[in-house]
Formats: C-alpha cells, sequence, structure tokens
C-alpha cells in the first residue's frame, strides 16, 4: 500500500476524531441533564432520564442514525449529514455517560458526605467540593472506555453520507481492490488512536491523585 | 413534503414472516455469537491467568486489538480481506465467527476481572477443607465470580446484539437488512426504521429482565465485600 | 356530500401548500448551489479514485452546473439511501443515476436519458461454466440493493427452467465484484456501461458475458414530481439535451465508457 493511500485514511481519521470529539463533549453536557433528571425527586423528570437512556442503549446506534437522518425531516427538521451524525452519536452516548455518572455518584462514600455535612458545609457545596469531584475520579476510567467505544462507533456513520475512516478505506478498497491492507490499516490507526485516548486517560487519573478513597 | 410520509403500519404487518425469518437470524447470530464469545472468553481469561507468561502477552496483545478497533472493520478485514489469505467464508459463518472473536476479547475481560474478584481466604478455605482443584474450581469460583460478573456479563450481551445489526451491511439477512429492505422496496422508510428501533429495544428489555431474575436467583452466593 | 366537502377541502388545502412552496429553481439559484445525492460505488458514474470523487456525473454535473450558473455539492450515501433521502428533501435531485423504469417513474421524475442501462453479467476472468446468461443457473449470482438491475435479475431468475441457488443483495455493486473475485458468486448483474468499465478496468480478475440478458433500459437521473420542483427538472431537461446536441454528451460518453450511446430525448415508456 502506497504512502499515498495510508495518507488519505489519516485525513479521513481526522473527521473520525474531530466527529468523535464533538459527539462526546455534547453527549457529555445532554448526559449531566439526563442524569440530574433520573436522581431528580420530580418523577416526570426521572421517568423522562430512564426512558431516554433505555432507549438510546437498547437501540443500535446505526438504526439511531438511520432514524435521525430519514425521519426527522418527516417532522420538519433538515439535518445534514455531519449534524445528523453528530447527533446521534452524541445522543448515544449520553445515554451511557448518564449511566456512568449515575453509577460514580451513586458510589461516593456516604461517610465523605456525612463529614462534609459535620463541617458545616451547605448541600450545594457538599455536591460541588466533595460528592462530585470524587464521582468524577471514580467514573474517569469508564468515562475514557465510554469514549473509546465512540471512536469505534464513529465507524458507522457513512449510512447518513460522512466520509469518515471506515468508509475512506472502504472506497479506497473498492478502487484499487487490495481490502486486506487497506482495512488492516484502518484497524490499525483506529488502534493508535485508541492507544492515545487510553494513555491520556491514564495519564490524567494519575494526576488526580486527590480524592483517592 | 409532497412524497407521502405518513405511518403505514398494515405495510409493516402484511410483512410480519419476512420480518420474523430476519429477526430469527438476528437471534441465532446472537445466541450463537454470545455463546461461543463466553466460551472462548473464558479459555482467554484462564489463558492469561494460568498460562506460560509468552501466552499471556501474545492473548492480551490480541485482546487489545480486538477491543481497539471497530466492529464493522473487523468485519470487513475477514469478509473482504480473508479471501486473499485463503479465507473464505460464507457471510452467515463469517458473522457468527467475527461476532465471537469480537465478543470473546470483551467477556474474557469480564471474566478476569471476576477471577480477581474472589478473595484468596475463599480458595485457602477450600484448601483447608480438602476440596481439590476442580472442586475448588465447579464449587467456589465459577458460582461466586458468576454472581459478580452477571451484570456486566448482561450488559455486554446486549452490546453484542446491536452489534449484529452491522453485519447487515456484508449482507446477512438479518434483521436489520430485512426491515429496511420493506422499507426500500416500498419507500416505507420511517415505518421500517421505527418498527427496528422499536424490536431492538423490546428484545434489549427483555434481556435485561432476564439478566436481573438470574441475577436474583443466584444472589446465594453473593458474598459480603 | 359531507364526505364530498372534506375532500374539497382537503385538495384546496393541498393545492394551498404547493402554492406556497417555493419554487426549487429559484431556490437553488438564489443559494448559488445544487445539491445532488448520489453514491460512490457505481463506476465508470460516480466512484472514489484514490480518494477523488470522479465519473461520468461529476463531468456531468460539472457541465450542468455551468449552464444553470450554480456550484454543485454532492451528497453521498449508500444507494438504499438514496431514494429515501430525495424523499426527506436531503437534497435536490439524485445523480446515481438510476434505472429508467415503469415503477420508478410513477414515483419520480426522471431527467432526460444519459446512457444505455441494459442489464448484463459480469463474471470472473477464465471463468468458462459461466459463457451465456441463461448458464447461472443453479449457481449463486448478486446485485445492488433495491436496485433495478436486482429485479431485473429477479424476473430473468425466474424464466429460467431451474433458478440460480441464491442471489445475493448488496450494499453497493463494489461489495458484490468483490464477492465475485473471492468467488463467493459467479456473476454480478449490472448495467452494461458499468461492467463493461469493470471488465475493462481489470481485466485479469473479470469479464463480461455477452450478450446482456436485460431489456433494453435507460439511465436517467431522478428528481421530484412535486410541482415546486418542475422548473428544476426541466433546466436539467434543457441543459442535458443541449449537451447533447452540441457534442458535450457525446464526449463524455466516449471518455468513460469507451463507447457512446444512442438515447432517446426522453422516456416515455420503459419496456421495464
Amino acid at each position: 500500500m502506497s504512502w499515498k493511500l495510508f495518507w488519505l485514511l489519516v485525513e479521513a481519521a481526522r473527521l473520525t476524531v474531530l466527529l468523535s470529539a464533538g459527539a462526546i463533549a455534547i453527549g457529555f453536557l445532554i448526559a449531566c441533564l439526563v442524569c440530574a433528571g433520573m436522581l431528580s425527586h420530580n418523577r416526570v423528570a426521572r421517568g423522562a432520564g430512564r426512558l431516554f437512556v433505555s432507549f438510546f442503549r437498547g437501540t443500535p446506534l446505526l438504526v439511531q442514525l438511520l432514524l435521525i437522518y430519514y425521519l426527522l425531516p418527516s417532522i420538519g427538521l433538515d439535518v445534514p449529514s455531519e449534524v445528523a451524525a453528530i447527533t446521534g452519536m452524541a445522543l448515544c452516548t449520553a445515554a451511557y455517560q448518564a449511566e456512568i455518572m449515575r453509577g460514580g455518584l451513586g458510589a461516593v462514600p456516604s461517610g465523605l458526605l456525612e463529614a462534609a455535612e459535620m463541617t458545616g458545609m451547605s448541600a450545594a457545596q457538599t455536591f460541588r467540593r466533595i460528592r462530585l469531584p470524587i464521582a468524577f475520579k471514580l467514573t474517569l476510567p469508564a468515562l475514557v472506555s465510554e469514549a473509546i467505544m465512540m471512536l469505534k462507533s464513529s465507524s458507522l456513520v457513512s449510512v447518513v453520507g460522512v466520509i469518515e475512516l471506515t468508509r475512506m478505506a472502504q472506497d479506497l478498497a473498492a478502487s484499487t481492490y487490495r481490502p486486506l491492507e487497506l482495512y488492516a490499516a484502518a484497524g490499525l490507526i483506529y488502534l493508535v488512536i485508541n492507544i492515545v485516548v487510553a494513555l491520556l486517560g491514564t495519564g490524567l487519573e494519575a494526576r488526580l491523585r486527590w480524592g483517592r478513597i | 413534503m409532497g412524497a407521502d410520509m405518513s405511518f403505514d403500519l398494515g405495510l409493516i404487518l402484511s410483512y410480519l414472516p419476512r420480518i420474523l425469518e430476519g429477526l430469527g437470524v438476528t437471534l441465532m447470530l446472537w445466541v450463537i455469537g454470545s455463546a461461543l464469545g463466553l466460551a472462548v472468553g473464558f479459555a482467554v481469561a484462564v489463558g492469561r491467568r494460568y498460562g506460560p507468561a509468552p501466552l499471556g502477552w501474545l492473548l492480551r496483545g490480541i485482546v487489545e486489538v480486538i477491543r481497539g478497533t471497530p466492529f464493522l472493520v473487523q468485519v470487513f478485514l475477514l469478509y473482504y480481506g480473508g479471501p486473499f489469505i485463503g479465507l473464505r467464508l460464507e457471510n452467515i459463518p463469517a458473522g457468527i465467527l467475527a461476532l465471537a472473536i469480537y465478543a470473546a476479547a470483551y467477556y474474557s475481560e469480564l471474566w478476569r476481572a471476576g477471577f480477581d474478584a474472589i478473595p484468596k481466604g475463599h480458595l485457602e478455605a477450600a484448601d483447608c477443607v480438602g476440596f481439590t482443584e476442580w472442586q475448588t474450581l465447579r464449587r467456589i469460583i465459577l458460582p461466586e465470580m458468576t454472581v459478580l460478573v452477571l451484570p456486566s456479563m448482561v450488559n455486554m450481551t446486549i452490546l453484542i446484539l446491536k452489534e449484529t445489526a452491522i453485519l447487515s451491511i456484508i449482507s446477512l439477512p438479518e434483521l436489520t437488512l430485512s426491515v429496511s429492505a420493506i422499507g426500500t422496496q416500498h419507500y416505507a422508510f420511517v415505518e421500517s426504521f421505527t418498527v427496528l428501533a422499536l424490536l431492538y429495544w423490546a428484545l434489549v428489555e427483555i434481556c435485561g429482565a432476564l439478566g436481573r431474575r438470574a441475577e436474583a436467583r443466584l444472589s446465594k452466593y453473593r458474598f459480603a465485600t | 356530500m359531507f364526505l364530498k366537502s372534506i375532500l374539497a377541502a382537503a385538495l384546496a388545502a393541498s393545492v394551498g401548500t404547493a402554492a406556497l412552496a417555493e419554487d426549487v429553481l429559484d431556490k437553488v439559484k438564489a443559494a448559488g448551489v445544487l445539491t445532488v445525492g448520489t453514491e460512490t460505488a457505481f463506476a465508470p458514474f460516480d466512484f472514489i479514485d484514490a480518494g477523488e470523487h470522479v465519473g461520468l456525473n461529476v463531468d456531468l454535473f460539472d457541465e450542468i452546473g455551468k449552464e444553470l450558473g450554480v456550484k454543485i455539492e454532492w451528497v453521498t450515501l449508500p444507494w438504499d439511501g438514496v431514494l429515501p433521502g430525495l424523499e426527506s428533501g436531503k437534497f435536490d435531485m439524485v445523480a446515481g443515476p438510476a434505472t429508467i423504469t415503469q415503477a420508478r417513474m410513477e414515483r419520480y421524475r426522471f431527467s432526460s436519458p444519459v446512457a444505455e442501462a441494459t442489464v448484463a453479467l459480469l463474471k470472473q476472468a477464465g471463468d468458462d461454466s459461466v459463457t451465456e446468461p441463461d448458464q447461472i443457473s443453479g449457481m449463486a449470482v448478486g446485485s445492488g440493493k433495491a436496485t433495478a438491475q436486482l429485479a431485473q435479475l429477479q424476473e430473468y431468475a425466474a424464466t429460467l427452467p431451474s433458478p440460480p441457488s441464491e442471489i445475493k443483495e448488496y450494499v453497493s455493486f463494489n461489495e458484490a465484484y468483490a464477492d465475485l473475485a473471492a468467488g463467493r458468486i459467479v456473476a454480478v448483474a449490472n448495467s452494461y456501461p458499468n461492467i463493461a468499465y469493470v471488465a475493462q478496468q481489470r481485466p485479469e480478475t473479470f469479464a463480461l458475458v455477452e450478450p446482456p440478458f436485460g431489456v433494453k433500459t435507460y439511465f436517467g437521473f431522478p428528481g421530484r414530481k412535486d410541482p415546486e420542483y418542475k422548473t428544476l427538472m426541466d433546466a436539467i431537461d434543457a441543459a442535458i439535451l443541449k449537451m447533447k446536441a452540441d457534442g458535450r454528451l457525446g464526449e463524455m460518453q466516449k471518455k468513460w465508457f469507451g463507447v457512446t450511446f444512442d438515447t432517446p430525448d426522453q422516456v416515455t415508456e420503459a419496456a421495464f
């Protein structure tokens, strides 16, 4: 396989990284809302949060992408390919991230929260200074795995017309007739990206030595 | 909208046999793929724990490569790249094999976590009362480990179900392919994608409920931590 | 009576919305961009050569763009997503091209034909077991999902004394070609210009089975039938016919197919 082909794959991988990073970031914001809903005392908010998580974890991303791309226009919302791809990925990862957050917040030892209360912190202070940072630290490994999952899932967005790494490999395999090399090279690029993400995660974890419990 | 996009449930119902056929293929892929994945994953976990160090490194490398690359790329590599190295599989065996390998990598990590979570004391106690190694494995390790890893196993099995949809891309006539084909044939895209989402959702919820029941039944093996 | 008045009201409402809908050609010209949906696994019309989208469609739409004074923006989807994309308004029209069939003409407005689309078979080079189309009896064959070529293959298979053992449907023709090369199927049914191009590009791997088995059909670009699309599709037809008259279309056919096709100005009665 020539360097030119490999370079084309690397170029396409940039879109893969951009899409995934965008989806993970937007998904994180949505996940905060969904998680707040699930933990809320309001029954409607709780139900809505759970329904969201159940649906987006219960259906394949492939089907979600198709629904967003072809169904939304029928109710008057036109979404271009890239937007549909990011939206689908963001909603899907939001469901997983919300579950991770809920687990993390629930796993903060109650003794710590009681201690904080005893020192006279308000509920908001306790949440912001104790519960949230500890939950973040606890869930970091799971959030990193979720980011890696999302990078891999981005390989599906070609069904809504985005030409990212996998699709580029597919197109090049068809025109050069070298599927073995091209798919192996694409796999290698995903692997390198994911190793970098995993290393960044480990690095961040090491720096968050505070809050060790 | 000029094109008629109203919901036509009757059309979908008239294709019920074809949808059920696709559902059958999906279930078959899911069950065989996960079962093989569970077994191979267990073997990999045992190999990494008890095997010689080089075998451990090799298995770890393979597991990391599979977990670090998209399932779709693995499927393409196996199905379209395979024939170039003499591995020419039809789409159903190729689909099952790809699914089993992918599942095995993830399951092996769960089994490994399960092995690690069993307190040494339990094994020593078993040793003291004169259990053979086989007895320890069957009576202590397996039940205790199963109950520990069951929730994550159920989650993983649900992920595997959703990955089967990707096999539609190698023309494997599973649920996604058969239902979307009906949509294309009759220009009923909205109906087909909606039905598809609902069917997967139902399957996932059923699987989750079964998992929770199994967890409740196995709870007697749960030890205090 | 009651029913009649409801019908009348519904009719009035639909006429009302149609009149309100903005003319698509005006919209395209105002934006300066014509958005065209296609798939890029259909050489030599649309394909990826070393990372670049090239083919007859790219050349042809460049010229159409010049005629209309607009830029062309491509949206590429898997083929089974292209017509749904047109219906849900993802793009103004489809390149493809698509075989002009009776069934599709009921649903879409087709442009003037740009090439012949008659279906033939592609086989592995040196495969002596398939020298005539009817020798696919009992064998596994393939075609593209949701294509007219697949429909014609299915119809043809039904006329054979013993049908093919399996007709596989692929997400794109590229996958079907790959499976043919891998030996999972013995033949791929696709339109003559497409497989002639593939056989010519990779003579060591593929060969054409003569003669074509399908009835004579043509390729055109599908658009919407809705009234607000009429002026756009009329303008596309005018541009294609102008290129046909001044020889540009013939040159492009020569460049991409190696031959020129004698196409009618408009298909009113499709043979399939």
